[in-house]
Protein backbone atom coordinates (compact mmCIF):
# COMPACT_ATOMS: atom_id res chain seq x y z
CA UNK A 1 0.00 0.00 0.00
CA UNK A 2 2.64 2.53 1.08
CA UNK A 3 5.07 1.55 -1.63
CA UNK A 4 2.33 2.04 -4.23
CA UNK A 5 1.63 5.54 -2.94
CA UNK A 6 5.32 6.40 -2.86
CA UNK A 7 5.67 5.31 -6.48
CA UNK A 8 2.70 7.44 -7.53
CA UNK A 9 4.03 10.50 -5.67
CA UNK A 10 7.44 10.07 -7.28
CA UNK A 11 6.00 9.89 -10.80
CA UNK A 12 3.75 12.84 -10.02
CA UNK A 13 6.74 14.84 -8.77
CA UNK A 14 8.72 13.99 -11.87
CA UNK A 15 5.76 15.05 -14.03
CA UNK A 16 5.41 18.34 -12.15
CA UNK A 17 9.10 19.10 -12.66
CA UNK A 18 8.88 18.34 -16.38
CA UNK A 19 5.77 20.50 -16.69
CA UNK A 20 7.36 23.37 -14.80
CA UNK A 21 10.56 23.51 -16.80
CA UNK A 22 9.84 22.01 -20.23
CA UNK A 23 6.16 21.57 -21.10
CA UNK A 24 4.14 24.21 -19.27
CA UNK A 25 1.02 23.66 -21.41
CA UNK A 26 0.48 20.10 -20.10
CA UNK A 27 -0.52 19.56 -16.45
CA UNK A 28 2.20 17.85 -14.39
CA UNK A 29 0.03 14.89 -13.29
CA UNK A 30 -0.75 14.06 -16.94
CA UNK A 31 2.98 13.95 -17.68
CA UNK A 32 3.40 11.78 -14.59
CA UNK A 33 0.71 9.47 -15.97
CA UNK A 34 2.53 9.20 -19.31
CA UNK A 35 5.89 8.51 -17.61
CA UNK A 36 4.35 5.80 -15.44
CA UNK A 37 2.60 4.30 -18.48
CA UNK A 38 5.89 4.18 -20.38
CA UNK A 39 7.54 2.58 -17.37
CA UNK A 40 4.80 -0.07 -17.09
CA UNK A 41 5.01 -0.86 -20.81
CA UNK A 42 8.78 -1.30 -20.57
CA UNK A 43 8.49 -3.42 -17.47
CA UNK A 44 5.64 -5.51 -18.82
CA UNK A 45 3.82 -5.85 -15.48
CA UNK A 46 2.22 -3.90 -12.64
CA UNK A 47 3.37 -4.68 -9.11
CA UNK A 48 0.65 -5.58 -6.66
CA UNK A 49 1.06 -2.61 -4.34
CA UNK A 50 0.73 -0.15 -7.18
CA UNK A 51 -2.26 -2.00 -8.65
CA UNK A 52 -4.05 -1.92 -5.26
CA UNK A 53 -3.52 1.81 -4.75
CA UNK A 54 -4.51 2.59 -8.34
CA UNK A 55 -7.67 0.55 -7.89
CA UNK A 56 -8.59 2.38 -4.68
CA UNK A 57 -8.12 5.72 -6.41
CA UNK A 58 -10.23 4.63 -9.37
CA UNK A 59 -13.09 3.50 -7.14
CA UNK A 60 -13.24 6.68 -5.09
CA UNK A 61 -12.09 9.20 -7.65
CA UNK A 62 -15.33 11.07 -6.99
CA UNK A 63 -14.42 11.94 -3.40
CA UNK A 64 -11.41 13.90 -4.58
CA UNK A 65 -13.39 16.44 -6.54
CA UNK A 66 -15.93 17.19 -3.84
CA UNK A 67 -13.93 20.18 -2.45
CA UNK A 68 -13.71 21.87 -5.84
CA UNK A 69 -17.33 21.12 -6.75
CA UNK A 70 -18.58 22.71 -3.52
CA UNK A 71 -17.33 25.95 -5.07
CA UNK A 72 -20.50 25.75 -7.17
CA UNK A 73 -22.00 27.82 -4.33
CA UNK A 74 -20.15 30.81 -5.73
CA UNK A 75 -21.67 30.29 -9.18
CA UNK A 76 -25.28 29.51 -8.27
CA UNK A 77 -26.81 32.82 -9.47
CA UNK A 78 -24.93 32.57 -12.77
CA UNK A 79 -26.00 28.96 -13.28
CA UNK A 80 -29.63 29.78 -12.52
CA UNK A 81 -29.73 32.51 -15.17
CA UNK A 82 -28.33 30.15 -17.78
CA UNK A 83 -29.92 26.92 -16.59
CA UNK A 84 -31.57 26.08 -19.91
CA UNK A 85 -28.42 26.67 -21.96
CA UNK A 86 -26.31 24.59 -19.55
CA UNK A 87 -28.68 21.65 -19.42
CA UNK A 88 -29.28 21.54 -23.17
CA UNK A 89 -25.56 21.77 -23.93
CA UNK A 90 -24.69 18.99 -21.47
CA UNK A 91 -27.49 16.67 -22.55
CA UNK A 92 -27.01 16.98 -26.32
CA UNK A 93 -23.25 16.80 -25.99
CA UNK A 94 -23.33 13.58 -23.95
CA UNK A 95 -25.63 11.86 -26.42
CA UNK A 96 -23.52 12.92 -29.41
CA UNK A 97 -20.22 11.96 -27.74
CA UNK A 98 -21.29 8.43 -26.94
CA UNK A 99 -23.03 7.91 -30.28
CA UNK A 100 -20.14 9.23 -32.39
CA UNK A 101 -17.46 7.24 -30.55
CA UNK A 102 -19.50 4.04 -30.84
CA UNK A 103 -20.37 4.56 -34.51
CA UNK A 104 -16.77 5.31 -35.54
CA UNK A 105 -15.59 2.12 -33.84
CA UNK A 106 -18.44 0.14 -35.37
CA UNK A 107 -17.55 1.34 -38.87
CA UNK A 108 -13.90 0.35 -38.35
CA UNK A 109 -14.99 -3.00 -36.96
CA UNK A 110 -17.29 -3.61 -39.92
CA UNK A 111 -14.52 -2.88 -42.43
CA UNK A 112 -11.92 -5.00 -40.68
CA UNK A 113 -14.43 -7.85 -40.52
CA UNK A 114 -15.10 -7.52 -44.22
CA UNK A 115 -11.38 -7.45 -45.00
CA UNK A 116 -10.73 -10.52 -42.88
CA UNK A 117 -13.52 -12.38 -44.64
CA UNK A 118 -12.00 -11.35 -47.98
CA UNK A 119 -8.63 -12.77 -46.98
CA UNK A 120 -10.07 -16.05 -45.80
CA UNK A 121 -11.99 -16.41 -49.06
CA UNK A 122 -8.85 -15.75 -51.12
CA UNK A 123 -6.95 -18.25 -49.03
CA UNK A 124 -9.65 -20.81 -49.67
CA UNK A 125 -9.36 -20.19 -53.42
CA UNK A 126 -5.66 -20.80 -53.26
CA UNK B 1 -20.16 27.78 36.35
CA UNK B 2 -17.16 29.91 35.53
CA UNK B 3 -15.04 27.00 34.32
CA UNK B 4 -17.63 25.79 31.80
CA UNK B 5 -16.42 26.27 28.25
CA UNK B 6 -18.92 28.34 26.28
CA UNK B 7 -20.21 26.53 23.20
CA UNK B 8 -19.34 29.45 20.98
CA UNK B 9 -15.72 29.14 22.00
CA UNK B 10 -15.63 25.44 21.15
CA UNK B 11 -17.22 26.30 17.83
CA UNK B 12 -14.67 29.01 17.04
CA UNK B 13 -11.90 26.55 17.75
CA UNK B 14 -13.43 23.74 15.69
CA UNK B 15 -14.37 25.78 12.64
CA UNK B 16 -10.91 27.28 12.47
CA UNK B 17 -9.36 23.83 12.23
CA UNK B 18 -8.80 22.17 8.85
CA UNK B 19 -10.07 18.95 10.41
CA UNK B 20 -13.62 20.27 10.37
CA UNK B 21 -13.72 20.72 6.59
CA UNK B 22 -12.15 17.31 6.15
CA UNK B 23 -14.75 15.69 8.38
CA UNK B 24 -17.65 17.26 6.47
CA UNK B 25 -16.18 16.28 3.12
CA UNK B 26 -15.43 12.68 4.02
CA UNK B 27 -18.56 12.08 6.11
CA UNK B 28 -20.95 13.39 3.45
CA UNK B 29 -19.17 11.32 0.80
CA UNK B 30 -19.35 8.25 3.03
CA UNK B 31 -23.08 8.83 3.48
CA UNK B 32 -23.51 9.33 -0.26
CA UNK B 33 -21.56 6.16 -0.96
CA UNK B 34 -23.69 4.13 1.47
CA UNK B 35 -26.84 5.41 -0.22
CA UNK B 36 -25.33 4.58 -3.62
CA UNK B 37 -24.59 1.00 -2.56
CA UNK B 38 -28.07 0.70 -1.03
CA UNK B 39 -29.61 1.91 -4.29
CA UNK B 40 -27.77 -0.95 -6.10
CA UNK B 41 -25.37 1.57 -7.67
CA UNK B 42 -28.01 3.41 -9.62
CA UNK B 43 -26.33 6.30 -11.48
CA UNK B 44 -28.92 8.80 -10.25
CA UNK B 45 -27.86 8.21 -6.63
CA UNK B 46 -24.42 9.64 -7.31
CA UNK B 47 -22.25 9.79 -4.16
CA UNK B 48 -20.38 12.86 -5.41
CA UNK B 49 -23.56 14.80 -6.09
CA UNK B 50 -24.93 13.83 -2.67
CA UNK B 51 -21.68 14.84 -0.94
CA UNK B 52 -21.53 18.16 -2.79
CA UNK B 53 -25.15 19.07 -2.04
CA UNK B 54 -24.88 18.13 1.64
CA UNK B 55 -21.56 19.93 2.08
CA UNK B 56 -22.97 23.04 0.40
CA UNK B 57 -25.99 22.95 2.71
CA UNK B 58 -23.84 22.49 5.80
CA UNK B 59 -21.32 25.25 5.13
CA UNK B 60 -24.14 27.54 3.99
CA UNK B 61 -26.06 26.90 7.21
CA UNK B 62 -22.93 27.56 9.26
CA UNK B 63 -22.13 30.74 7.33
CA UNK B 64 -18.73 29.39 6.55
CA UNK B 65 -17.12 31.08 3.55
CA UNK B 66 -16.02 28.75 0.74
CA UNK B 67 -12.40 29.89 1.05
CA UNK B 68 -12.40 28.85 4.69
CA UNK B 69 -13.85 25.44 3.84
CA UNK B 70 -11.32 24.93 1.08
CA UNK B 71 -8.41 25.63 3.44
CA UNK B 72 -9.20 22.35 5.12
CA UNK B 73 -10.55 20.43 2.15
CA UNK B 74 -7.49 21.18 0.04
CA UNK B 75 -5.82 18.09 1.49
CA UNK B 76 -8.38 15.95 -0.31
CA UNK B 77 -8.22 18.18 -3.37
CA UNK B 78 -4.46 17.74 -3.57
CA UNK B 79 -4.78 14.01 -4.20
CA UNK B 80 -6.46 14.67 -7.57
CA UNK B 81 -3.04 14.88 -9.15
CA UNK B 82 -1.96 11.58 -7.66
CA UNK B 83 -5.20 9.96 -8.81
CA UNK B 84 -4.47 11.19 -12.32
CA UNK B 85 -1.08 9.49 -12.30
CA UNK B 86 -2.76 6.29 -11.08
CA UNK B 87 -4.88 6.23 -14.26
CA UNK B 88 -1.76 4.90 -16.00
CA UNK B 89 -2.56 1.46 -14.55
CA UNK B 90 -6.01 0.97 -16.19
CA UNK B 91 -4.68 2.42 -19.45
CA UNK B 92 -1.86 -0.11 -19.35
CA UNK B 93 -4.31 -3.00 -18.79
CA UNK B 94 -6.38 -1.70 -21.71
CA UNK B 95 -3.29 -1.50 -23.96
CA UNK B 96 -2.50 -5.12 -23.23
CA UNK B 97 -5.93 -6.20 -24.42
CA UNK B 98 -6.53 -4.05 -27.42
CA UNK B 99 -3.67 -5.17 -29.64
CA UNK B 100 -4.44 -4.33 -33.27
CA UNK B 101 -7.24 -1.96 -32.32
CA UNK B 102 -5.09 0.89 -31.07
CA UNK B 103 -5.42 2.98 -34.22
CA UNK B 104 -9.22 2.54 -34.33
CA UNK B 105 -9.58 3.48 -30.71
CA UNK B 106 -7.35 6.49 -31.15
CA UNK B 107 -9.43 7.79 -34.08
CA UNK B 108 -12.72 7.11 -32.27
CA UNK B 109 -11.53 8.86 -29.11
CA UNK B 110 -10.41 11.91 -31.04
CA UNK B 111 -13.69 12.05 -32.95
CA UNK B 112 -15.74 11.55 -29.78
CA UNK B 113 -13.97 14.17 -27.71
CA UNK B 114 -13.99 16.69 -30.58
CA UNK B 115 -17.75 16.25 -30.97
CA UNK B 116 -18.18 16.52 -27.22
CA UNK B 117 -16.31 19.82 -26.98
CA UNK B 118 -17.65 21.41 -30.15
CA UNK B 119 -21.28 20.55 -29.41
CA UNK B 120 -21.20 21.66 -25.78
CA UNK B 121 -19.37 24.91 -26.50
CA UNK B 122 -21.45 25.75 -29.57
CA UNK B 123 -24.82 25.03 -27.95
CA UNK B 124 -24.07 26.92 -24.74
CA UNK B 125 -22.68 29.86 -26.71
CA UNK B 126 -25.63 29.97 -29.12
CA UNK B 127 -28.04 29.86 -26.23
CA UNK B 128 -26.36 32.89 -24.72
CA UNK B 129 -24.56 31.42 -21.71
CA UNK B 130 -21.89 33.58 -20.04
CA UNK B 131 -18.22 33.25 -21.03
CA UNK B 132 -17.49 31.62 -17.72
CA UNK B 133 -19.94 28.82 -18.48
CA UNK B 134 -18.95 28.40 -22.12
CA UNK B 135 -15.26 28.20 -21.14
CA UNK B 136 -15.98 25.50 -18.58
CA UNK B 137 -17.64 23.35 -21.26
CA UNK B 138 -14.28 22.66 -22.93
CA UNK B 139 -13.03 20.00 -20.59
CA UNK B 140 -16.29 18.63 -19.20
CA UNK B 141 -16.10 15.29 -20.96
CA UNK B 142 -12.67 14.55 -19.51
CA UNK B 143 -12.31 12.81 -16.15
CA UNK B 144 -12.48 15.47 -13.43
CA UNK B 145 -8.88 15.50 -12.16
CA UNK B 146 -7.50 16.04 -15.65
CA UNK B 147 -10.38 18.35 -16.60
CA UNK B 148 -9.55 20.66 -13.72
CA UNK B 149 -5.88 20.69 -14.65
CA UNK B 150 -6.84 21.64 -18.20
CA UNK B 151 -9.26 24.32 -16.95
CA UNK B 152 -6.47 25.91 -14.91
CA UNK B 153 -4.21 26.02 -17.96
CA UNK B 154 -6.97 27.52 -20.11
CA UNK B 155 -7.74 30.13 -17.50
CA UNK B 156 -11.37 29.04 -17.05
CA UNK B 157 -13.12 28.04 -13.85
CA UNK B 158 -12.00 24.64 -12.52
CA UNK B 159 -15.03 24.62 -10.23
CA UNK B 160 -17.63 24.94 -12.97
CA UNK B 161 -15.66 22.44 -15.03
CA UNK B 162 -15.80 19.95 -12.17
CA UNK B 163 -19.54 20.48 -11.73
CA UNK B 164 -20.24 20.01 -15.45
CA UNK B 165 -18.04 16.93 -15.40
CA UNK B 166 -20.05 15.36 -12.60
CA UNK B 167 -23.36 16.12 -14.35
CA UNK B 168 -22.00 14.74 -17.63
CA UNK B 169 -20.97 11.55 -15.86
CA UNK B 170 -24.43 11.11 -14.37
CA UNK B 171 -26.24 11.80 -17.66
CA UNK B 172 -23.88 9.57 -19.61
CA UNK B 173 -24.13 6.66 -17.20
CA UNK B 174 -27.93 6.80 -17.30
CA UNK B 175 -28.38 7.35 -21.03
CA UNK B 176 -25.53 5.23 -22.44
CA UNK B 177 -27.42 1.91 -22.70
CA UNK B 178 -30.26 3.54 -24.63
CA UNK B 179 -27.94 5.48 -26.95
CA UNK B 180 -25.83 2.40 -27.67
CA UNK B 181 -28.87 0.23 -28.32
CA UNK B 182 -30.27 2.89 -30.64
CA UNK B 183 -26.97 2.81 -32.57
CA UNK B 184 -27.21 -1.01 -32.66
CA UNK B 185 -23.79 -1.46 -31.10
CA UNK B 186 -23.50 -4.78 -29.26
CA UNK B 187 -19.76 -5.52 -28.97
CA UNK B 188 -18.75 -5.05 -25.33
CA UNK B 189 -15.43 -3.42 -26.12
CA UNK B 190 -17.10 -0.79 -28.32
CA UNK B 191 -19.80 -0.11 -25.74
CA UNK B 192 -17.17 0.23 -23.00
CA UNK B 193 -14.96 2.58 -25.00
CA UNK B 194 -17.91 4.84 -25.87
CA UNK B 195 -19.04 4.99 -22.23
CA UNK B 196 -15.50 5.77 -21.05
CA UNK B 197 -15.26 8.72 -23.43
CA UNK B 198 -18.76 10.04 -22.77
CA UNK B 199 -19.36 9.37 -19.11
CA UNK B 200 -15.87 8.89 -17.54
CA UNK B 201 -15.74 7.74 -13.89
CA UNK B 202 -19.40 6.95 -13.37
CA UNK B 203 -19.64 5.34 -16.79
CA UNK B 204 -16.81 3.01 -15.82
CA UNK B 205 -18.57 1.88 -12.66
CA UNK B 206 -21.67 1.22 -14.73
CA UNK B 207 -19.67 -0.62 -17.40
CA UNK B 208 -17.89 -2.86 -14.85
CA UNK B 209 -21.23 -3.80 -13.30
CA UNK B 210 -22.49 -5.04 -16.68
CA UNK B 211 -19.42 -6.65 -18.23
CA UNK B 212 -15.76 -6.82 -17.24
CA UNK B 213 -14.39 -6.31 -20.73
CA UNK B 214 -16.55 -3.21 -21.14
CA UNK B 215 -15.19 -1.89 -17.82
CA UNK B 216 -11.55 -2.36 -18.80
CA UNK B 217 -12.09 -0.64 -22.14
CA UNK B 218 -14.05 2.15 -20.44
CA UNK B 219 -11.21 2.80 -17.94
CA UNK B 220 -8.69 2.87 -20.72
CA UNK B 221 -10.83 5.16 -22.88
CA UNK B 222 -11.37 7.56 -20.00
CA UNK B 223 -7.65 7.80 -19.25
CA UNK B 224 -6.58 8.11 -22.88
CA UNK B 225 -9.27 10.69 -23.59
CA UNK B 226 -7.91 12.73 -20.69
CA UNK B 227 -4.36 12.51 -22.01
CA UNK B 228 -5.35 13.42 -25.57
CA UNK B 229 -7.41 16.37 -24.36
CA UNK B 230 -4.75 17.60 -21.95
CA UNK B 231 -2.18 17.66 -24.72
CA UNK B 232 -4.44 18.72 -27.59
CA UNK B 233 -6.85 21.26 -26.11
CA UNK B 234 -4.37 23.98 -25.10
CA UNK B 235 -2.63 23.71 -28.49
CA UNK B 236 -5.86 23.80 -30.53
CA UNK B 237 -7.29 26.62 -28.45
CA UNK B 238 -4.31 28.94 -28.74
CA UNK B 239 -4.91 28.88 -32.51
CA UNK B 240 -8.71 28.99 -32.37
CA UNK B 241 -9.28 31.47 -29.58
CA UNK B 242 -8.74 34.66 -31.59
CA UNK B 243 -11.34 33.43 -34.13
CA UNK B 244 -13.87 32.44 -31.51
CA UNK B 245 -13.77 35.83 -29.91
CA UNK B 246 -13.52 34.34 -26.44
Amino acid sequence: MISGLVQLFLWQGLGELLSKFFLPSIPGPVLGLLLLLAFLCLRGQVDKDLADVADAFRQHLGLLFVPASVGVLLFLPELQTHALAVSTALLVSVILTIAVTAIVLKVFWYFSLKRNKGITREQRHE
Amino acid sequence: MSNRLPISEIWVYLSGDPLFALIITLATYQLGYLMYVRAKRHPLVNPVAIAVILTCLIIDALDMPYEKYFEGAQFVHFLLGTATVALAVPIYYGFKRMQGKIFHIWVALTAGSTVSIVSAVAISKLMGASDNIVGSMYAKSVTAPIAMGIAERLGVSPTLTAVFTVITGMLGAILAPYILNACKVHQWWIRGTAIGVGAHGLGITRAFSVNEEAGIYASMAMGLNGVISAIGLPIVLTYLRPHLGF
